[in-house]
């Protein structure tokens, strides 16, 4: 969801060809999870068919990601508005989490247990954020911090959650 | 270890040095307080030594040694102006006679010794007022080892052994006596000889333990300053590894920092203060300076126990802390005072109270025994009591709270009683020891009458004929008084008129009533009246201003004319009360009778009858004033430390919407219901002690006391209540928003 | 390996409630171990029986090898002296002491000359960002820095294990971050043994792993000891 929008503010930053922009995203936004080719010349496929950039003249040397790629009122409009959005809450891991939770106490396995393991792995993933956290850049501590506050609330999700157990079940139960 | 508690003592900031000054002004207080006392009985026991030789040849005294030539020896009491003037008459039978102390040989015949005190009132008065009754030479002067008092009015006469060997009142003595009278028996008592050395010191201790008892308290609420903070510093040096041990070595060096420097100061205070001590008459005479000394045993129970009690103390303070290194973080609410507290106190009056039922003990020693662990449990029950008491009534309070101040404070009050009671306990302990002593002062003044002192009691003398005779019969009157005597009495200027009361004859008694003339009466009214219509009228002169003198003499069944016939009991000289009239008289009485008792007045007469209760009722003045004070200084640390308290707490509930006055209230319920309700139970108690002591120690009913105890008691709690008061102003300014920050 | 502390079993009840019913613990050498919980689970009173500042009713604790919940006060006095240290929430130094004094603290409890146990304090001072505060008192400190001085107070005797519980209770996100950093870094570098008693999951996660703790006994989830 977040892919257009961040290609295009880094287009707004300045013009640059397909293999920069996925070299820029993977180091500012893709953390862990490197943007493939194949999405990123799909979005700014899009991108341009939606009238937000522009492919410039294909420079001389064979392949797609030699084509220059600039951003046009339309697309900087965009960004604007984008960012001035707040983002949405994004719901889906708190959805897949309840899922497990009520599939589990209807068939009858241990729901807290699951919610348990959940628990620690968050905390491993909040371990390793924290060591990058010590020997990463400012940069490194924002994303690190972000992450981290994040699984601070699904953790306290998981532990009103754990606490509801019993009502829950006795909802979803017949 | 040592070095970090001097540290943490002397240098641990403001609040610390706080407490180290008001701990050590108390403990210096109690200490010199405590010396005085020492070195007051010390005192008392050594003045009453110097009385013994005052009693050679009474009865009943033993005497050591034994010398070759015996002396003729008389003890007498003499009057002047009011003052009593001890006269020894004495006659060697040969150069080996016992000497008394003071001076070097015995006086010959014509000649006198005179103690300083005597010397300059000889020098000063008129010889027909004074000097003529010790005829001859003053020969020197009686030193300070047989002075009971610097200003003792003594008189050593010398006679030759023929003089003496003829009068009634003489004995032949081979020894001065040299142990202590115990009390007053017989005609010593003329003299004051002795004083009643262990009811004095049983006074002298009360006295202590009830000026000492607000001061321990004082010291108690001084300690607790900052307890929590303290608590919370050695909770946090346990956390970190000190031992209890450890902990308590600090907490023993801050206390006993204190105590020594308090100690150092509490000397001071003793010398300061003992000049001051030894004029006044405790025991009806001033002391000299040099009675009121310490000896060994006193210095070093003092010096000893003072820091050992500061240690102990400390040791006993921080039993939670020496427990667990978590003493602060797991605050438990203190748990409620158990209604065994009472106990005590039951106990102490129970035990006044079963000495009604069982009768007092015979000896002074027994009585001391007796009272004194009643008196002191009733006062250590009021204050150990106290809290259970506040406890209860705030509960009661609670129930019956329809506002919310009062809801408020009674919670607060019942959930730690302790603390509200223990600033109001130095009151309630000074409203007993007032209410005891008060009391106990006025039912004795209104049993002996006081002395009374209208005009014409001070200017009548009474010359009483009545002679003990060791060997015999007391003889009870004179055949006839010389007319030469009644002219010069008559002559004398001042004198207004001179009677006799004559004997009754055919009575059967063995100590007849005397009759007088009624026309003759009247002209003598300290005596009292006749009868109306009556011409003569049966008359005890001995009994003129005391309770047991009629309102009118009955009439007696002798004619007037019958009078000049019978013998003389007394001869009464009515005077103008001029200083100059009664001391002419009374030098020519007793030139012509040098035999009997000296001619006294009225008022002297009372004076010697309620000696012993002016010595008490300094006491009591003393207590009174000393302890009030203490209980409004214990009062005003408490306020201070209270107001502390209650910072936190009172700013959070003004910040929910509690009005400033709702607080204010709350304070005020909170410290005057308990000062007055321990105020009126501390008085009732009083009042219930002084009835059970008085009851069975005098077999006196307790009178109601007179407006200066309702003043002194009023002083105290509008005082109390003024400190209190105090802090309501101050009350906006503590709790204000600031202090409900989180910091 | 043997752990280094251990609790078997543990109970404790203060008056009729119960802390502790069984709670067992292992804590290896070297590791930071965090022990999180709801309130009122007994996660501190655990901490406690660890350190040997409470005995439990009933179990063992094991310090080294050694048992220490049979040791007297005096004896487990100095254990905390000699070989623990501690940060905890607050109300935990002396207000009267300066701050070099108070880190020197357990240095002279233990019985060492004044001058060497400040000297040894004040090296603290400056590795913890305190530079300059050695001589004011302890009352006069910002939370942060009090934080700070409880740490160096900590660890100044050169312990074995270092219990912390809540230290950044009382303290925002940022001061909490510095003072956790300063705390797992001294651990790391000198091989100190760390338990941390943390209700927040941000602290938790400095920690090697977690142990749950819930209404008196420990639940250990199948997790993963993380690389250091």
């Amino acid at each position: 969801m977040t892919v257009p929008y961040a290609l295009l503010g880094l287009l707004e930053r300045e013009p640059s060809h397909g293999y920069d922009l996925k070299r820029d995203y993977d180091t500012y936004f893709g953390r862990g999870k490197p943007l493939p080719f194949g999405q990123v010349y799909a979005t700014l496929a899009r991108l341009a068919r939606d009238g937000k950039v522009i492919a410039g003249d294909a420079e001389p040397g064979a392949g797609p990601d030699r084509k220059r790629y600039v951003i046009t009122e339309q697309g900087a409009t965009e960004v604007e508005t984008w960012l001035a959005e707040p983002v949405e809450p994004e719901p889906h891991l708190q959805t897949l989490l309840f899922v497990k939770v009520v599939l589990a106490l209807m068939l009858g396995r241990d729901a807290e247990k699951y919610l348990d393991t959940q628990r620690a792995a968050h905390l491993q993933r909040m371990r390793e954020l924290t060591e990058v956290r010590r020997v990463g850049g400012v940069v490194d501590l924002l994303l690190a911090d972000h992450g981290l506050f994040h699984l601070e609330a699904d953790l306290r999700w998981i532990d009103l959650t754990v606490a509801r157990l019993s009502a829950l079940a006795g909802e979803v139960r017949p | 270890m040592i070095r970090f508690g001097l540290r943490l003592t002397l240098r641990g900031g403001r609040e610390a040095v706080t407490r180290l000054v008001l701990i050590a002004t108390a403990v210096a207080i109690g200490v010199g307080l405590l010396l005085c006392t020492l070195a007051g009985i010390n005192a008392v026991n050594t003045q009453n030594a110097r009385y013994a030789w005052l009693q050679t040849g009474t009865g009943g005294t033993g005497a050591e040694g034994s010398s070759a030539d015996p002396a003729w020896w008389q003890l007498s009491a003499d009057w002047f102006d009011g003052k009593l003037i001890g006269r020894v008459d004495v006659a060697a039978t040969g150069p080996d006679s016992p000497v008394p102390p003071g001076v070097a040989v015995l006086p010959g015949p014509g000649q006198f010794y005179a103690s300083p005190a005597m010397g300059t009132l000889l020098a000063t008065t008129p010889q027909d007022e004074l000097g003529a009754r010790y005829p001859g030479k003053r020969i020197g002067t009686i030193g300070d080892a047989a002075l009971p008092a610097p200003n003792s009015l003594i008189v050593i006469v010398g006679h030759t052994p023929g003089e003496l060997a003829h009068v009634a009142g003489a004995r032949l003595v081979t020894s001065i006596s040299t142990i202590p009278p115990s009390g007053c028996n017989g005609e010593d008592c003329a003299v004051s000889v002795g004083i009643n050395a262990r009811g004095i010191d049983l006074v002298l201790s009360v006295v202590t333990a009830a000026l000492l008892f607000p001061l321990l308290i004082f010291i108690a609420t001084a300690t607790r300053l900052s307890a929590a903070r303290r608590e919370q510093r050695f909770a946090a040096m346990r956390l970190v590894g000190a031992t209890p041990r450890q902990v308590t070595v600090i907490s023993t060096v801050e206390s006993t920092v204190a105590a020594v420097i308090g100690l150092g100061a509490g000397f001071g205070i003793y010398f300061a203060l003992r000049p001051l001590l030894a004029p006044i008459p405790f025991t009806g005479v001033p002391f000299f300076i040099g009675d009121l000394s310490l000896n060994l045993p006193d210095v070093l129970l003092v010096v000893l126990g003072v820091p050992l009690g500061a240690a102990v103390a400390a040791r006993l303070a921080l039993r939670r802390v020496t427990i667990s290194p978590l003493g602060v973080t797991r605050r438990v609410t203190p748990t409620p005072p158990s209604a065994w507290r009472v106990v005590p106190l039951m106990v102490g009056l129970g035990e006044l109270g079963y000495f009604v039922a069982a009768g007092r003990p015979a000896s002074t020693g027994g009585q001391i025994l007796a009272y004194l662990p009643g008196i002191l449990l009733t006062m250590a029950g009021l204050v150990i009591a106290g809290p259970w008491l506040t406890m209860v009534g705030s509960q009661v309070l609670a129930r019956r709270a329809r506002r919310p101040a009062a809801l408020i404070a009674a919670r607060r009050l019942s959930d730690n009683p302790q603390t509200g009671f223990r600033a109001i306990s130095g009151l309630v302990l000074a409203l007993f020891v007032t209410t005891v002593a008060i009391g106990v002062i006025t039912t004795i003044n209104a049993y002996d009458g006081g002395a009374r002192t209208t005009t014409a009691d001070r200017a009548t003398l009474i010359n009483d004929f009545f002679r003990f005779n060791p060997s015999g019969r007391p003889s009870t009157s004179v055949p006839s008084v010389p007319s030469t005597l009644l002219g010069g009495l008559r002559a004398t200027p001042g004198v207004g008129a001179v009677l006799l009361v004559h004997e009754q004859p055919n009575t059967g008694q063995e100590f007849p009533p005397g009759v007088v003339s009624c026309a003759e009466l009247v002209r003598a009214p300290a005596l009292g009246r006749c009868a109306p219509g009556a011409q003569t009228a049966t008359i005890e002169p001995g009994r003129a201003g005391t309770k047991f003198q009629p309102p009118a003499w009955p009439a007696a069944d002798v004619r007037p004319d019958e009078l000049a016939g019978l013998p003389v009991r007394a001869v009464v000289v009515a005077t103008n009360g001029s200083r100059a009239a009664i001391e002419r008289a009374r030098t020519l009485l007793e030139l012509v009778y040098p035999q009997t008792d000296a001619p006294i007045t009225v008022t002297e007469q009372l004076t010697l009858n309620g000696k012993q209760t002016a010595a008490y009722q300094q006491l009591a003045t003393v207590v009174i004033i000393a302890s009030l004070p203490i209980a409004g200084v214990t009062l005003a640390v408490s306020v201070v430390a209270g107001l502390n308290e209650r910072k936190r707490p009172f700013s959070l509930l003004r910040l929910t919407g509690a009005p400033l006055r709702v607080l204010q209230r709350v304070v005020l319920i909170e410290s005057a219901v308990p000062l007055l309700a321990a105020a009126a139970v501390s008085i009732g108690t009083g009042f219930l002690a002084a009835y059970l002591f008085l009851r069975s120690q005098l077999s006196e009913t307790l009178q109601p006391p007179g407006p200066a105890y309702y003043a002194v008691v009023a002083a105290g709690l509008l005082t109390s209540l003024a400190i209190i008061a105090s802090t309501l102003p101050v009350l906006p300014r503590v709790t204000g928003p600031e202090t409900a920050r989180n910091e | 390996m043997s752990p280094l502390v251990e609790a078997r079993d543990v109970h404790l009840s203060f008056g009729p409630t119960p802390a502790l019913r069984g709670a067992t613990l292992e804590v290896a050498q070297g590791e930071i171990l965090a022990v999180m919980g709801p309130s009122g689970s007994g996660k501190s009173t655990l901490l406690h029986c660890l350190a040997g500042i409470l005995v439990p009713d009933a179990g063992e604790v094991h310090f080294s090898g050694r048992r220490i919940d049979v040791l007297g006060e005096a004896d487990r006095s100095a254990l905390r002296r000699d070989r623990f240290g501690f940060v905890f929430q607050f109300g935990q130094l002396v207000p009267e002491l300066t701050a070099a004094e108070n880190v020197a603290l357990p240095l002279l409890l233990a019985g060492a000359r004044r001058a060497a146990a400040l000297a040894q304090a004040r090296t603290w001072f400056e590795r913890l960002a305190l530079d300059g505060l050695q001589e004011r008192r302890s009352g006069e400190l910002s939370g942060g820095e009090q934080q700070r001085i409880a740490l160096a107070r900590g660890l100044v005797g050169q312990p074995e294990v270092l219990f912390a519980d809540e230290p950044t209770g009382s303290l925002d996100s940022l001061t909490g971050e510095r003072v956790m950093d300063l705390l797992t870094a001294a651990a790391r570098e000198h091989s100190i043994t760390v338990v941390l008693v943390t209700h927040e999951p941000r602290v938790a996660a400095y920690a090697d792993r977690e142990v749950i703790v819930r209404d008196g006994k420990v639940t250990s989830p199948a997790s993963l000891v993380g690389a250091r």
